[in-house]
């Protein structure tokens, strides 16, 4: 007779685990064996784990989306990726491939677009440290900057010198949308500062004022904070226009979209609370409708996203390092990627798949990272079914801000990998210690 | 040879109920397998020969497993 497949032997408890929840049975009980058609243990074979793997067939799919949606809703309309989130050279060049523009927050990352080939005059170049030869390079290459402070004003008032012209701008507002609002960035519009400084940009005759930008925060899933940021720049340029004379050529409302992932302190999950790209564009599009000017002369919308385009088209590939029994009698289970590569973890409380067939008995466990650290817990209590030492998890959407913001600490950084109709191209290798070392120098006096 | 604390009935499905103090529980076949072994009087290293007869495992993983197994149900106050 033949022998029976094993799993691991397991009892639950009724009233603390293992029982379907309101929102039904845990998904992490059905195994996800593929990507994009490959299978996952093919690719950790191959490329390593943990790995970061991009669908780029996703990526497209979410830009043409979103430009879909605001395209259907405002005449004069562009995207521009905000760089920060991931700028991973393929992720910036394939959405520049589907038309986007760059927004960057530094000279940094102004070089990335521009290495890329992006001309100035589609780089948006935002944030509040600009430094003097990176503005001018901004302004000989003819990009859109949005200024964040009066120093930095004066700054460019002597580029104007110096170049011997009339510079435009936008200025970066702030308001009090959300709790706790970003006054952090720009002037403020109920204060009055905001028009005092444009009053005095103009009054200058060395600077122009042709642009507002707004950006009210990051995962915003309340419609109603961009309604209202739309209606304030709307009301806050008429009162410009009407006394003091400007022409807008665009308004910039910045990103903020949130993606499908669960905040901590979230009670739905993201699935069910994140807007869709529809939504976003009915808010901030009808609201800038609403000026009634004729198509023709509607200022230029630019939206900023990052998180909405890019969580979702990565996964992360990740292997059972170890699991334990805790003091407390819940399982514990340790992953070989930790929160230097998933920074993110501090927000989300990330879903996780299964990828081989491990029972549906699924069991209340600790996830911690690999780190020797005792912060490195990736999900404090996420029903798994009986996963092993050497199978592998995939964790999701993790697109957003873990790869550009991840530690060299510890561990070295996996690789990237990306995939389209079936073909798997590296798109960042994994790193090596000669990577991490490479800027350092060993005085001879310190050698032993 | 291990003691059940309280009077225990498992059913088919390995949906097993405490009859002193109402709790509920749910084993797997393995765990149930193990369970019922248990109740049999069997020791370790029988009920591991047992596991290993009816299952594709190696020994070295069905004693960890079974170790584990019967931490968790100290744990949880069953023997």
């Amino acid at each position: 007779m033949p022998k029976q497949k094993y799993i691991k032997p397991i009892i639950i408890r009724h009233a603390s685990a293992g029982m379907a929840n309101k929102f039904g049975r845990p998904l992490t009980a059905i195994p996800t064996q593929r990507i994009e058609g490959i299978q996952i243990q093919e690719l950790a074979a191959n490329y390593g784990s943990p790995l970061f793997v991009l669908s780029v067939r996703e990526l497209r799919q979410r830009y043409r989306e979103l430009h879909r949606a605001f395209a259907n809703r405002y005449p004069n309309f562009q995207i521009a990726y905000s760089y920060k989130t991931n700028y991973l050279k393929s992720v910036c060049s394939i959405l520049h491939q589907e038309g986007a523009w760059a927004e960057v927050v530094s000279g940094f990352e102004y070089d990335i677009a521009r290495d890329l080939g992006m001309p100035g005059n589609q780089i948006i170049f935002n944030g509040p440290y600009k430094k003097r030869d990176e503005l001018k390079r901004a302004f000989i290459d003819g990009a859109i900057v949005n200024i964040d402070n009066y120093d930095e004003l004066n700054v460019i008032e002597s580029l104007a010198d110096e170049l011997g012209k009339t510079l435009e701008i936008g200025v970066r507002l702030n308001m009090n949308l959300n709790n706790p609002p970003w006054y952090k960035f720009g002037f403020n519009v109920e204060s009055g500062q905001a028009y005092d400084v444009v009053r005095r940009a103009q009054s200058s005759g060395k600077v122009k004022v042709v642009g507002l930008h707004i950006h009210a925060g990051t995962y915003i899933d309340d419609l109603t904070i961009y309604q209202k940021a739309a209606a304030g720049i709307l009301q806050f340029y008429q009162s410009i226009r009407n006394q003091l004379g400007v022409t807008l050529k665009y308004w910039d409302l910045g990103g903020g979209f949130a993606s499908r992932n669960t905040l901590h302190w979230a009670y739905l999950p993201g699935e069910q609370t994140c807007p869709s790209y529809s939504q976003y564009a009915d808010a901030i599009s009808s609201t800038l409708m609403s000026i009634g000017l004729p198509p023709n002369e509607m200022p230029r919308l630019f939206i900023e996203p990052g998180r909405a385009l890019v969580d979702e088209p990565f996964s992360l590939i990740t292997k059972v390092v170890a699991e334990k029994r805790l003091p407390s009698g819940q399982r514990a289970v340790i992953l070989d990627a930790g929160m230097n590569i998933l920074s993110s973890v501090q927000w989300y409380k990330y879903g996780i798949q299964t990828v081989q067939d491990s029972g549906t008995m699924v069991e209340d466990t600790v996830l911690y990272g690999g780190l020797c650290m005792n912060i490195d817990v990736l999900n404090a209590n996420v029903s798994l079914p009986q996963v092993r030492f050497g199978e592998y998890l995939l964790i999701p959407h993790v697109g957003a801000y873990n790869l550009s913001q991840s530690w060299q600490f510890i561990f070295l950084k996996p690789a990237v990998i990306a995939i389209e109709d079936g073909e798997v191209k590296v798109i960042k290798r994994a790193e090596t210690r000669e990577i991490v070392q490479a800027a350092e120098e060993l005085p001879d006096d310190f050698r032993f | 040879m291990y003691e059940f604390k309280n009077e225990l009935t498992m059913s088919k499905s390995g949906f097993l109920f405490d009859h002193s103090s109402g709790q509920t529980y749910t084993l797997n076949p393995t765990g149930k397998l193990i369970f019922e072994k248990m109740q049999e009087g069997l020791d370790d290293e029988a009920i591991l020969s047992t596991l290993i007869e009816e299952f594709e495992v190696e020994a070295h993983i069905a004693r960890r497993d079974l170790e584990d197994f019967i931490r968790q149900l100290k744990e949880m106050g069953v023997i």
